[in-house]
């Protein structure tokens, strides 16, 4: 599909944009000595720090969590189900849209959190949903027919909004690792 | 009329401040929400301006309209004196720098170093608080962020020693200053020989204790670097030259920092940086050289000396930025007889409120304050009787916040702790 082809380009190519931008800004040498390892603060970051005890932030919010975990399994599913018409990648799908939908919900209804927000927020959440709804209900024909071109909207906002942070979560979590891991901060030790 | 704006060599500040790291951390928020609890200033005045993922969304927009391709397409926000005062709220005055809320992000965001390079723009825009400025300045012209004049210092260190040589009977009780090829350089900062002076006198007997060889210096003794709050790399760099310089002309082994955060984060992990170079010798905090002392049992504590309860302050540049968690920790283990952690305690503990130069921003006094409440709950919540803080500016602000909270407890640092519960060895010649 023609269409599916050109966004996915223009979503990769503005990406990409993006990261070498921020490449662009340079890297400093450091000097100062390490206390730890780089390394062991990266691996850190990607698997203990993201388990939902090692966040007081997670801790406190274990729905919030759940839903966020369920809501990206959703999404990364219905990009699945667009090649594979698995009725276990629809579920998930659909689950995974009923989890943005509750983030959705709760971004519209706590305040502080609304005042947080801006309409990028609820563009961002809106199209995810959708996509992930679409693939959840993909065993309608009218919503099989739909959902290539809601993967087609997805894609083309992408980019422009804070769903980037699909690449730049990686990108992210990297160096607050070996920031951390570097000054001996992480891996967490258990308190002596 | 206002002058104008300098905004491109703002810009210019702010792009070598943030480099690759801080850009992929401006772009992969997602504002959730979920950085807010761990953010002292929102749970004292719960408001979304002083949400994390709030205050890094305003620097995102200057990213992304002027660093960021999507800038062409109009996106984020254009830096004008509008946009800059914003910023100045939302970074010098919603945040103390301490990071909390980085290790709480869900998506693992270094919301400091954005910060920073904000501060770095605004700095060299001349939007930065006068009075942080001012300090900054009055350490590049006098070696010190006080003022101290050179005879003052001398005659402060003298007047310590002869009161070190009269508390531990030992008349060969030393404070040196300027001994060429002491193992130790120890710095200290200014609020120690100028209103704290027996903490110095606890440094000193402890170095006394142990047998060390030690000294002061009579010029870059100062260990404090506001250059570190300003953000200005080239005058936090000339600040940590004079320690550079110190070392050098006296030939010393290891710079120790006392009690000091920012210190410690100035000299042992930016100071390389900022200069450019690693330094010839080992930069330690005194809170690894007073462990090594007890662990290698060259001075013996005995707890029941300080028998009142005891709770630890981590500051955030020493334990949550600088990776010096457990010596204090140790220390304190084996000199106070009832240790109380705070809940939560190491690096998830909470900022004092002081960080970041808040203590210099007289215009943010009042959120400062009202920051600290949170640290005051923690610090009732212990029932200790002693609040031990291992830095000097936190000190300061727990004092603030004693008198403001009513905590009625006795502030000291760690030093002033050992030296309490040190068991004096014998001075030379008496059996």
């Amino acid at each position: 599909m023609l269409p599916l082809a050109l966004a996915a380009a223009w979503c990769g190519l503005l990406l990409g944009a993006q990261v070498v931008a921020a490449r662009r800004l340079g890297r400093r040498p450091l000097y100062a000595p390490a206390s730890g390892r780089a390394g062991a603060g990266v691996f850190y970051a990607f698997t203990g720090a993201l388990m939902p005890w090692a966040k007081e932030s997670v801790r406190g919010h274990l729905v919030t969590y759940a839903a966020g975990i369920l809501y990206h399994a959703g999404i990364a599913a219905s990009f699945a189900r667009l090649a594979v018409p698995a009725r276990a990648l629809s579920v998930v799908a659909l689950a995974g849209a009923l989890a943005g939908l509750g983030l959705l919900v709760k971004r519209a209804s706590v305040a502080d959190l609304r005042g947080l927000s801006r309409a990028d927020d609820f563009l961002s959440n809106g199209l995810a949903t959708a996509f992930a709804a679409l693939a959840g209900l993909a065993w309608l024909p009218w919503a099989a027919a739909a959902l290539p071109w809601a993967c087609v909207a997805l894609l083309v906002y992408l980019p422009l909004g804070k769903l980037r942070h699909a690449v730049f979560f990686f990108l992210s979590r990297r160096h607050l690792g070996a920031f951390f891991g570097r000054r001996g901060v992480w891996p967490t030790a258990p308190q002596e | 009329m206002d002058a104008v704006l300098d905004t491109q060599t703002g810009l210019q500040a702010f792009r070598d401040k943030l480099q690759e790291a801080g850009a992929c951390h401006l772009e992969a928020c997602v504002r959730c929400g979920l950085c807010a609890e761990s953010c002292h200033y929102y749970l004292a005045d719960p408001v979304p301006e002083n949400i994390p993922a709030h205050k890094l969304a305003r620097v995102a927009d200057l990213y992304r309209r002027h660093c960021s391709p999507l800038g062409l397409l109009g996106l984020g926000r254009r830096l004008d004196e509008k946009a800059a005062d914003d910023l100045v709220d939302a970074v010098f005055g919603r945040c103390s720098l301490c990071g909390r809320c980085s290790i709480n992000c869900t998506v693992g965001i270094n919301l400091p170093r954005a910060f920073r390079a904000a501060r770095a723009a605004l700095t060299a825009m001349g939007k930065v608080p006068r009075d942080l400025q001012g300090i900054v300045d009055l350490a590049l012209a006098s070696g010190n962020n006080m003022g101290i004049t050179r005879e003052d210092w001398l005659e402060t260190v003298s007047w310590l020693e002869e009161e070190l040589q009269a508390e531990t009977g030992d008349p060969n009780a030393r404070m040196p200053v300027d001994k060429q090829g002491a193992r130790i350089l120890f710095t200290v900062n200014p609020r120690e020989p100028k209103f704290f002076p027996l903490s110095l006198q606890a440094s000193a007997k402890v170095f006394w204790a142990a047998g060390e060889d030690w000294t002061l210096a009579s010029e870059g003794w100062d260990l404090t670097n506001y250059g570190l709050f300003n953000c200005n790399d080239k005058e936090a760099g000339t600040i940590t030259q004079a320690l550079v310089d110190a070392m050098e002309r006296l030939g010393c082994e290891t710079l120790v920092i006392g009690e000091c955060g920012h210190g410690f984060a100035s000299a042992r992990w930016e100071g390389p940086e900022w200069l450019g170079g690693t330094f010839p010798f080992k930069v330690r905090s005194f809170l690894e050289v007073m462990d090594e002392y007890v662990a290698e049992g060259r001075i013996q504590l005995d707890p029941e000396r300080v028998s009142e309860p005891v709770t630890l302050h981590d500051p955030c540049n020493l334990v949550r930025h600088g990776g010096i968690r457990e010596p204090q920790r140790r220390i304190l283990r084996k000199a106070v007889k009832d240790f109380r952690e705070m809940a939560p305690c190491g690096t998830e503990n909470f900022c004092c409120g002081g960080g970041g130069g808040q203590l210099a921003m007289g215009a943010y006094k009042e959120r400062r304050i009202g920051s600290g409440s949170v640290k005051a709950r923690q610090v009732k919540a212990t029932g200790a009787r002693i609040l031990c803080a291992p830095c000097h500016n936190c000190i300061d602000q727990l004092s603030e916040l004693n008198k403001e909270y009513k905590l009625n407890v006795k502030i000291k640092s760690v030093a002033e702790i050992v030296a309490d519960a040190l068991v004096n060895p014998v001075p030379a010649g008496e059996p």
